[in-house]
């Protein structure tokens, strides 16, 4: 495992016992990914891609193989430990935002570095550069609900990076956007990549999502079908 | 911190849900404070009633008097006993008596009696004796040969205030007693087994007829407070310091009657049990609703960090906050029903009897233990009902629970 391989898998396998009849959703899959990449899984419905991300991330364990993240042996974690490993080391942009509605825009942000008791002076110097970063200064007394989705979805992409973690798991960060939106956001996050060096990797069949990412990992039928560096 | 915060703002987020699982908690707190209030209410009438009409809060006699009552068992000098004991704090008064059985006879008609030795002056000041004569006058201050019966037996021997009654018995040094006296009055306790058989004449007459001059079996004490009617018997004991002499708080004195009663409480805390069992399973229903319906927002809370025993916690907080709120809410209505029926009371259709005391308007009680057992078992009802659906939040699979919509 070289320096700066930030995400390694090997021959990670994961079956769902769906109904009495086993579904297999990853079958053998070997990846390594770098520190700064900026990398798409692209692939059907149902050849792995959120599958994959989940395992990555330790959200969910492979029925088989190993996941090393930060160099970190993701197997054998036990929940607490899983806990405390993605508040310092992932940051997560999903397809429906999922912020918590109860807190403000400004909570929803900070909320991570609250779990990693960052004091609370430098969690709102973060934060109020954060929500600058992402366009949403203003924004941070309002409530999830009472944004629109493209700008929920930037909350979300604030809370990821706000805590600087080493990856960003994204899953179909545009699919509930306009494509102007997304657009948008993808500029915004291509942009952070460079400038923080952070690596991002999505789950996508965005086609803007594929133009812009710099290494394209193809799915199908659980496995590794293409893997092409641009 | 922020476990409190996100715990506070979910209450107000289904708010039908929150009114209706405080509901059942205010329902239950109130319910459950009523019925202390009412049943430490009527038991404190019933344990006033019993202890001023019949036994006093506390009894002190001569050796094994209590169990084995014997007319020879008597207290020398119990006047200066008696002032001992007066001078214990807490005391409120003392009154002593004599005792003995014997047979009553108003013209034709005769029965058996128990013959009460008074001290007139001190029992009015101590049991309000007083009160309870119904018909005619309370007996004379010195003694005059004059008797009040209980209600019970002047019945049974047809006696009328104004008549005279022949008392036959036995005296202390073994001669037949007997006399005559005038019936002054007649006396109802609220108590039928000691009215159908009590003759209560002055105390010197009692001495005089069983050959007892300065000595009686007991001294009955009543004391301001008789929840420290322990503490206040053991002072009375220390204080006498004669191992001849036994100190018996009421609950010695009559120890069925006290286990009775305790039998009878036992049965009030099932009865609140069912009471708080109805409630949390109510409450355990809406919470595991609410966790349900939030499954995948915990999902995205572990996803990003949060620790299983933070979001244990959070599910156990939300509940608590809402136990909380209603215990508030329940005490301020739980006070009112009780402070309304410690006025008012409640008025049965018919009397009823409880230890030989008839009661018919029973009254509630506004005490400490009313809010705080309650209290206690909501608080304790609302972390059990709570830890079964905050395990369930905490051990959810994030992947899996933010599919769940």
């Amino acid at each position: 495992m070289a320096n700066n391989d930030v995400i390694v898998t090997e021959s990670i396998t994961k079956v769902y016992a769906g109904n009495g009849v086993p579904v297999e959703a990853l079958r053998g899959v070997d990846l390594t990914i770098q520190s700064g990449e900026f990398t798409a899984l692209v692939g059907p419905s149902g050849s792995g891609k959120t599958t994959l991300l989940n395992l990555i991330s330790g959200l969910d364990t492979p029925t088989d193989g190993k996941v090393w993240l930060s160099g970190k042996l993701l197997s054998g974690m036990s929940g607490s430990e899983l806990s405390d490993f993605r508040r310092d080391n992932i940051g997560f942009i999903f397809q429906a935002y999922n912020l918590i509605p109860v807190l403000t825009v400004e909570e929803n942000v900070e909320y991570i570095m609250l779990l990693q008791h960052v004091s609370k002076a430098e969690r709102h110097r973060r934060v109020a550069a954060m929500l600058e970063e992402v366009g949403l200064a203003g924004f941070g007394d309002r409530n999830p609900p009472q944004l629109s989705g493209g700008q929920q979805q930037r909350v979300a992409i604030a809370r990821a990076m706000v805590s600087e973690p080493a990856i960003i798991l994204a899953d179909e960060p545009t699919a509930n956007l306009d494509s102007r939106t997304g657009a948008d956001l993808l500029d915004m996050m291509s942009h952070l990549n460079i400038q923080t060096n952070m690596t991002f990797v999505f789950s996508t069949h965005d086609p803007m999502v594929m133009e812009r990412a710099r290494r394209l990992i193809t799915l199908k039928d659980g496995q590794v079908e293409s893997d092409v560096m641009k | 911190m922020m476990t409190l915060k996100i715990a506070f703002r979910n209450i107000f987020r289904q708010k039908r849900r929150t009114i209706l699982t405080a509901l059942a908690m205010i329902v239950g707190f109130a319910l459950s404070s009523v019925f202390i209030g009412w049943s430490d209410g009527a038991y404190s009438d019933i344990i006033e009633m019993f202890t001023q009409n019949r036994i006093g809060h506390i009894q002190v006699h001569g050796d094994d008097y209590l169990d084995k009552p014997s007319l020879y068992k008597t207290m020398v000098d119990y006047e200066a006993i008696g002032q001992t004991i007066g001078s214990v704090k807490g005391v409120e008064a003392w009154t002593p008596r004599v005792y003995s059985a014997g047979l009553g006879s108003v013209g034709e008609k005769s029965t058996t009696v128990q013959i009460i030795g008074i001290d007139v002056v001190r029992e009015v000041e101590a049991t309000r004796f007083d009160k309870k004569i119904i018909d005619g006058k309370v007996i004379s201050a010195q003694p005059r040969h004059e008797a009040v019966l209980g209600k019970g037996l002047a019945k049974n021997l047809s006696a009328v205030v104004g008549d005279e009654i022949v008392i036959v018995s036995q005296g202390a040094d073994g001669s037949i007693a007997n006399d005559l006296y005038e019936i002054v009055g007649i006396a109802e306790s609220g108590d039928d087994i000691t009215d159908r058989m009590a003759c209560y004449l002055h105390i010197g007459d009692a001495q005089e007829l069983l050959v007892l001059e300065g000595r009686s079996h007991e001294i009955v004490v009543i004391v301001s407070n008789i929840n420290r009617v322990l503490k206040i018997a053991e002072s009375i004991e220390t204080e006498l310091g004669d191992s001849t002499l036994d100190v018996a708080p009421w609950q010695v004195v009559a120890k069925d009657f006290y286990r009775a009663m305790q039998a009878d409480q036992q049965g009030d805390a099932i009865g609140r049990i069912i009471i708080m069992l109805i409630v949390a399973i109510g409450v355990l229903n809406t919470v595991l609703m609410s966790v349900l319906e939030r499954t995948s927002e915990y999902g995205v809370l572990k996803a990003v960090g949060t620790k299983p025993i933070q979001i244990f916690w959070l599910v156990v907080c939300e509940v608590l906050i809402i136990a909380l709120g209603s215990i508030v809410v329940g005490a301020v209505f739980g006070t009112a029903a009780n402070h309304l029926l410690s006025i008012y009371g409640i008025t049965m259709p018919q009397e009823f009897t409880y230890g030989g005391i008839k009661f018919q308007t029973m009254y509630a009680e506004v005490n400490a233990r009313s809010l705080i057992i309650p209290a206690m078992t909501v608080m304790l009802s609302a972390a059990i009902v709570s830890l079964f659906p905050a395990l369930k939040a905490a051990r959810i699979l994030p992947a899996r629970a933010m599919r769940t919509h």
